[in-house]
């Protein structure tokens, strides 16, 4: 049971280390122009689409994910300057209709050109696992988090210490007056928008390598969500402690929760099955957080409230 | 001549905010530009550092237009201002300001690569000996911006702009706010900076007193339009000067 236990709690934290980098995309531009991006989600499922289709194109599974990657830091670009730097003068709200608008869009051009089955995706990282005490962790698990955590450490190291990165941190505190001491902030909101599709492009490259490539994963964009409530909506680290915490919380309730639940159904009720019981679970915690603790585990207080 | 400004107007709505204001200022000048409240001065200033697009008019630095710029544009031209009230960051560090002032000065991104590639301890030391030192401010230079007095916080604007190695240096206020111990040390440190930077500088004022010691040359704007211009002694005698000041006949 132990043992069972690690088990899930490995995978938990492989799954939230992505979902940590997804989240990171979401903070970093909802800092830099108050937009909370409903799109994210696309990026996520067209990177993977993007890697599936390189490597169907011929290229080596690590050429295509480093290509998914840079095309999706283009896309997220493209995004920007095409779609919301259009809308600067707009209210915040049509802005984030049109980032849900560009997530429908994305995912009928997917939906047309690689149709609505659940494709095999092609294998990233060799097959195999390594044995620590007695827990089997698969190289695909191991792949992901060490990506995703190396990705999410270069990220922040590189927002913190870098002239770059001050110049996004200055612009998401006070884009007004970054904009007056000189700083080109739209360059700065066009960065931070390449930036996050191409993390939720690696991101979504790695969960379909978990768990299969199909439409679906424009999802997590929505499990992405719980994930910045629950850490703040301005708070990196947050979103990093945050994605980690709630991908261990999925996967204890998928291997331990629902099999309780289906059994105690199975015998006082006609109902044969629980169905996906980790899909409620973030959102059952933003409930909670949202009620306790609006502002998030990480946020400041005074963040607008989702 | 470093800078040439000609019949600079602006409009909002119905008020006429600058009125055909020229000044010329040349390298290593300070020059102060006073008047009364709503004389325009600050809204030039604006028009010259790339916030506001004046209707008409001209102004060049060393032969380059100046108007209707970005104020991005404009740094990496040398000209660079200061505010008059100074604008809140809550994360930033009176450093990471000032590496701000820096990093803006260098758009080009080879240099910021090899700017990262030096160790990060060897340039922070650098900045504090030659920016914060001077304006006494090494010894709060890991302390949030947002925890400094008022006056600290002017001086860190200034340390900002310095930072971007300014050719000419555009102060809204500089003194404003300040007691008159901290205002004289600025009136010094502008003075300074003139001196071993080599930039001009333009500076809008109220205090008579730091106007005096510090211009060499003063300017005076009533009703968005020059009215007058000398030295120190000549402002204070003019007629028409205190005609705007007192509301003589």
């Amino acid at each position: 049971m132990l043992m069972f236990t690690l088990q899930l709690l490995v995978a938990g934290i492989a799954t939230g280390s992505v979902y940590a980098l997804i989240a990171l995309g979401i903070v970093l531009i909802y800092k830099c122009s108050g937009v909370v991006n409903f799109a994210q989600g696309a990026f996520v499922m067209l990177g993977a689409y993007l890697t599936y289709g390189l490597v169907k194109l011929g290229l080596p599974a690590y050429v295509a994910l480093l290509g998914a990657m840079i095309l999706m830091a283009g896309c997220g670009m493209a995004s920007e300057r095409l779609v919301l730097r259009p809308m600067m003068k707009a209210p915040l709200v049509a802005v984030m209709t049109v980032t849900l608008g560009m997530l429908i869009l994305m995912k009928a051009v997917c939906l047309a050109i690689w149709g609505p089955d659940q494709l095999a995706f092609p294998r990233l990282f060799p097959d195999g696992a390594v044995d620590v005490f007695g827990i089997f962790v698969t190289y695909n698990y191991l792949a992901a988090f060490v990506l995703s955590i190396c990705l999410s450490v270069g990220f922040l190291a590189f927002y913190q210490l870098t002239p770059i990165g001050l110049m996004q941190r200055c612009t998401a505190d006070n884009p007004r007056a970054a904009l007056a001491i000189g700083i080109h902030t739209s360059n700065q909101i066009s960065l931070a928008w390449s930036m996050s599709a191409a993390l939720a492009g690696i991101g979504g490259a790695l969960l379909a390598s978990l768990n299969g490539l199909s439409l679906g994963l424009a999802d997590i964009g929505l499990v992405a969500f719980p994930v910045i409530v629950l850490g703040g909506l301005t708070s990196l680290t947050g979103a990093l402690v945050a994605g980690l915490l709630l991908g261990v919380l999925q996967a204890l309730t998928d291997g331990l929760l629902t099999p309780v639940a289906e059994q105690f159904l199975r015998t006082y009720t006609s109902i044969y099955s629980a169905g996906a019981l980790q899909q409620v679970v973030p959102y059952a915690l933003l409930v909670v957080v949202l009620l306790v603790r609006p502002e998030g585990i990480f946020g400041q207080r005074g963040t607008e409230r989702l | 001549m470093a800078l040439r400004a000609r019949d600079v107007s602006i409009r909002f709505g119905g008020v006429l905010a600058v009125d055909n204001m020229s000044l010329d200022v040349e390298p290593h000048e300070i020059v102060g530009l006073i008047g009364p409240n709503g004389a325009g001065k600050t809204t030039f200033i604006n028009c010259l550092s790339g916030a506001y697009v004046p209707q008409s008019g001209k102004a060049t630095w060393k032969e380059a237009d100046l108007l209707g710029r970005q104020p991005h544009e404009l740094i990496r031209r040398g000209v660079v201002r200061t505010f008059q009230n100074v604008a809140s960051l809550h994360d930033l560090t009176v450093l990471d300001v000032v590496k701000l002032g820096q990093a803006v000065r260098h758009g080009n991104p080879m240099r910021q690569l090899r700017d990262m590639l030096r160790s990060e301890r060897a340039r922070d030391a650098e900045l504090i000996r030659t920016i914060l030192q001077p304006l006494r401010l090494a010894e709060v230079a890991h302390q949030p911006i947002q925890s400094l007095s008022y006056g600290m916080r002017k001086a860190v604007d200034l340390a900002r702009a310095l930072a971007a190695q300014p050719q000419i240096l555009l102060l809204d206020e500089p003194v404003a706010g300040l007691t008159a111990q901290e205002g004289a040390m600025m009136s010094r440190v502008i003075r300074d900076v003139r001196d071993r930077v080599g930039c001009a500088v333009v500076m809008v004022e109220h205090k008579m007193d730091v106007v005096n010691a510090t211009c060499d040359r003063i300017v005076v704007m009533a009703s968005g339009a020059r009215i007058f211009e000398g030295s120190a002694a000549q402002v204070q005698s003019d007629p028409s000067v205190r005609r705007v000041y007192l509301g003589e006949p």
